[in-house]
């Protein structure tokens, strides 16, 4: 096993915001709004109506299909609406709203205890489907179904992923730091369902604590690991994950599964252990609140369905003297940007980042033309040519794109991350991506 | 809660990354600006303050030209990149030290405005713009831009030493205390290449393969073979290093790709090389650097890595070397034998051409002749000299060729004598001199005569060249002032030429 892989960038790290902060459990005070889409897949169907009385760990959504993921209320109370409301994104979404009552009294049967071991494999792929478990990273895909591969016998890795490469994140290290021993259990837990597999919790070597942590709790689960890895962006993105791990790298269309692997998010695991073991779905999850504009930057459990406005209040708002220029759901590689805090949050939120300052403004007043100077080429962890992509894709030579292997482009963000000239290289691609797609789906028109 | 949030009250939305590193273009190109300052500095010791003049005329030249363009045609003004003051820098470290400031002026012109302004500015020239400027002075200002000096005199460059077969004193190529372009400090080129390296500027594969083939080359086919102290010579002057880490590198005009650079210094080196043994300037690598970067476009077309999950396994016995650049080395060494084959082809139309150069100063000074055709008695003369200097009181005067003259009726007018005395300042002054049949003189042309400009290449000079004329000896001629040497030498062939004409003239 190797220990990083090649390519990559150093963004700035900016971890120190919040790392040492203990998790504070945020009790919200507002509405809750669950959305009804928070996954990959189809959106949940939901299963109360307005008036109904709800309590926290009821379904309020329920699974729509195979790949879909149930919701349940995070809050008791009363369903105040069930209609659109706005997403991170900024579209309308079918939503459950919940007039929270802030008893957060428990539903029936949430919470008893349960022995894993005693569990056949069905009864646990069951419980994670009842759970509404989705990749917690921020993928979002649902769990239960990564966890049925075609060949599970040809499983040789499963993955916990505790790299949590993005700059201010750091609440799945706090959550390895404080909670070790569920992560170590909701691996035993995997492990059961493919015991030809070897566990290995892979973590950045800049979570030292974590890392102790982490191997004194998988020292007593046998086939368990602990894998250090370099520090390095996108080291927690799944195909780099997998080429440390295998030394294989994936094609565009290839699941983990198909060279042997199951890739999981430590939060992921560690609900997977609560939905076994405590019958637990997941209502609530980590979410770190950090960046230059947040007064004091925080790692909270937050109860899904917040509105991020009660995440930003909770860390004491935004700092004096500063004017808050964009906010991001997740971190500054991968995240997205929020025109309006008034919505709410997501399973795969794993992170509310606040900036004084606009770095992609500043890099817009900085753009010069292209020097080819190749530090894209030798930045991306794929192996492609963002340089020869990039002119292609601005000519809309589409065919040469793809021949490229534009498509490949996971919008990582290495390449835009160290360009010197500034140009916005993961657009481009994720909209000519988007662009060939919908002339592949249009039958070319 | 609102649906809609004001307007003003939303926040900044974009796709990501939403971090973005320090590097900036400025930076890339201070970088390249730092990386040339070891050269630059031992250049302007070495050279004196005038060279400092040079390098400041071409940065401020090929700033201002950027700046002037921009304004005119209403573009972003685009000067604060730095990329200008690069150019003009890597251009100034190219050219001699005592060139006249129009040089570096008009070689940053052109440079900015056709080779990058009309292409479309920083990252859309084809060819580097500092060295594709040096090849325009090269051609324009011939004189000017061979003229290498050393504390005002003008001296041979080690090169052009080592062609002559003399030693080189390595330590001095170093130190850049030899004649040469401004820029010629082996150690300052060395150190600033380290620099870049270190900061990313450059990389390995272009500056590796270039200099890799090219010692390959020259150790085949130069002169010593792989004689160590003879190649260090050859790779640490001419530009090569020069040529190597900063030109072949410039990002805009190289190949992107890890694999193409690794083609693109193979075809430098070797045409490097093949200028060098075969061609006939001491430029080889201006010219070979400049053609390799018509080559590039091709290699990016030709050289795409696919991403890794398409590589082929190695351990599964897959070529290491892609089968393009075996293509790729091919076509360039069939391109270089394709050109040296080419040289030896001209080479005697070369040689013709400079005989019909004599032949235009043979009519130059014999003006009443139509027509040339050998004299066997003077040939007979000549051949009995067996090359060694004539006579014990004309110094070195060695009489190359004599030549009769005739009218289109096939009378004899006179005669045209060439004549080299090796007694110059600089080297050897050759000429024609034209004789009536009595021996008087009809007029004297230079064909070769490289003394030091401004006092003995006023020989050439009308002046002192019309004083031959309608004389049958040199007691009437006075000596060009500041230039006694060179005169001296001129006249004692000229008596040389009169003495063996007078003892050997056909009755």
């Amino acid at each position: 096993m190797k220990t990083t892989f090649r390519g990559g960038v150093h963004p700035k790290e900016c971890k120190e915001l919040a790392r040492d902060v203990p998790f504070e459990t945020l009790l919200p005070t507002g509405e809750i709004v669950l959305l009804l889409a928070q996954h990959i897949g189809k959106p949940a169907a939901p299963v109360v109506q307005k008036g109904d009385e709800v309590k926290m760990g009821q379904l309020v959504g329920k699974a729509d299909g195979f790949v879909s993921a149930n919701i349940y209320a995070s809050c008791s109370g009363k369903v105040k609406a069930v209609e659109p409301r706005r997403n991170v994104a900024g579209k309308m979404v079918n939503a459950v709203v919940i007039d929270n009552d802030g008893q957060f009294t428990l539903a029936e049967g949430v919470g008893v205890e349960r022995n894993p071991e005693a569990m056949s494999r069905q009864e646990i792929l069951d419980a994670v489907g009842w759970a509404g478990i989705v990749g917690l990273g921020g993928a979002g895909f649902p769990t239960q179904v990564k966890l049925m591969p075609r060949e599970p016998e040809k499983i040789e890795y499963i993955i916990a992923n505790g790299a949590e490469c993005e700059p201010y994140i750091c609440c799945d290290d706090q959550l390895m730091r404080t909670y070790p021993e569920e992560i170590a259990g909701g691996m035993k837990i995997l492990l059961r369902l493919f015991p030809t597999a070897k566990g290995i919790v892979l973590i950045e070597e800049n979570k030292p604590e974590a890392i102790a942590a982490m191997r004194q709790a998988c020292e007593k689960v046998e086939n368990l690991s602990v894998l250090p890895v370099k520090t390095k962006y996108p080291q927690g993105g799944e195909r780099s994950i997998i080429t440390v791990v295998t030394g294989k790298h994936l094609r565009l269309g290839m699941l983990p599964a198909d060279v042997g692997c199951i890739v999981d998010n430590v939060s992921t695991v560690r609900a997977i252990y609560r939905a076994v073991r405590w019958t637990e779905p997941l209502y609530e999850r980590a979410v770190t609140v950090s960046g230059e504009a947040v007064k004091h930057p925080k790692n909270l459990i937050v109860k899904l369905g917040t509105s991020f406005q009660e995440l930003l209040d909770c860390a004491g708002g935004i700092k004096e003297g500063v004017t808050l220029k964009k906010a991001l759901y997740g971190g500054p590689m991968m995240g997205g940007a929020f025109a309006d805090l008034n919505c709410p949050t997501m399973k795969n939120n794993n992170a509310l980042t606040l900036f004084a300052e606009d770095a992609v403004e500043k890099a817009f007043s900085q753009m010069t033309a292209c020097l080819k100077c190749g530090r894209c080429n030798r930045t991306c962890p794929l192996g492609l040519q963002p340089q020869m992509m990039a002119a292609a894709a601005e000519r809309r030579d589409y065919e040469y794109y793809e021949k490229l292997y534009g498509l490949e482009c996971v919008s990582c963000g290495s390449c835009t991350y160290g360009c010197p000239a500034k140009r916005p290289l993961m657009q481009l691609f994720t909209q000519t991506k988007a662009e060939i797609m919908a002339i592949r789906k249009g039958g070319g028109k | 809660m609102a649906a809609f949030t004001k307007r003003e009250t939303l926040l900044n939305i974009s796709t990501g990354p939403h971090a973005r590193g320090p590097l900036t273009t400025r930076m890339v190109m201070l970088d390249v600006v730092i990386s040339l300052l070891p050269a630059t500095i031992l250049g302007v010791l070495n050279f004196g303050w005038y060279s400092a003049l040079v390098v400041l005329t071409a940065v401020l030249s090929a700033v201002l030209t950027e700046a002037v363009f921009c304004w005119a045609v209403k573009k972003k003004q685009t000067v604060g990149d730095l990329s200008a003051v690069v150019t003009g820098l890597m251009l100034s470290l190219c050219l001699p030290a005592e060139v006249p400031l129009y040089v570096p002026f008009l070689g940053s012109l052109f440079a900015i405005l056709f080779v990058k302004c009309f292409f479309g500015g920083l990252g859309k020239n084809i060819m580097n713009p500092a060295l594709t400027a040096r090849c325009f002075l090269l051609i324009a200002f011939g004189n000017a831009m061979t003229n290498y000096t050393l504390d005002g005199v003008t001296t041979a460059t080690p090169l052009a030493m080592l062609a002559n077969g003399q030693a080189v004193d390595l330590y001095r190529v170093f130190a850049g205390t030899t004649s040469g372009v401004i820029g010629c400090s082996a150690l300052g080129l060395i150190a600033g290449a380290v620099y870049l390296l270190i900061v990313g500027g450059i990389t390995w594969e272009i500056p590796a393969a270039t200099i890799l083939s090219y010692t390959v080359f020259i150790g085949l086919f130069g002169a010593k073979g792989f004689e160590p102290e003879y190649l260090a010579v050859q790779l640490c002057t001419g530009g090569v290093l020069m040529g190597a880490f900063f030109m072949a590198t410039d990002p805009v005009t190289c190949p992107t790709t890890s694999p193409g650079q690794l083609v693109y210094g193979v075809v430098v080196g070797l045409l490097s090389g093949l200028f060098r043994v075969k061609g006939t300037t001491q430029d080889s690598v201006s010219y070979a650097i400049i053609m390799s970067n018509l080559v590039v476009p091709f290699i990016d077309m030709v050289m795409v890595p696919k991403p890794y999950a398409y590589r082929a396994q190695r351990e599964k016995g897959a070529r290491i070397i892609p089968k393009a650049a075996l293509t790729l080395c091919a076509i360039g060494l069939v391109a270089g034998l394709a050109l040296s084959g080419i040289y030896t082809l001209t080479k005697d139309t070369i040689y013709e051409q400079q005989l019909a150069a004599s032949a235009a100063s043979y009519r130059e000074v014999l003006p009443d002749a139509q027509d040339f055709a050998p004299d066997e008695g003077l040939d007979a003369a000549i051949a009995a000299l067996n090359g060694e200097p004539y006579g014990e009181s004309y110094g070195r005067s060695i009489i190359n060729q004599a030549i009769a003259g005739k009218k289109a009726s096939g009378a004899t007018v006179g005669y045209v004598l060439s004549v080299t005395s090796k007694d110059g300042f600089e080297g050897d002054i050759t000429f024609s001199l034209g004789l009536t049949r009595d021996g008087t003189i009809t007029g004297i042309a230079f064909t070769e005569l490289n003394e030091t400009p401004g006092k003995g290449s006023l020989c050439g000079e009308p002046a002192f060249t019309d004083q031959f004329k309608g004389v049958s000896d040199t007691s009437p001629v006075n000596a060009v002032s500041g230039a006694t040497v060179s005169s001296v030498a001129i006249m004692n062939a000229v008596d040389a030429a009169l003495d063996f004409f007078a003892a050997n003239a056909p009755q």
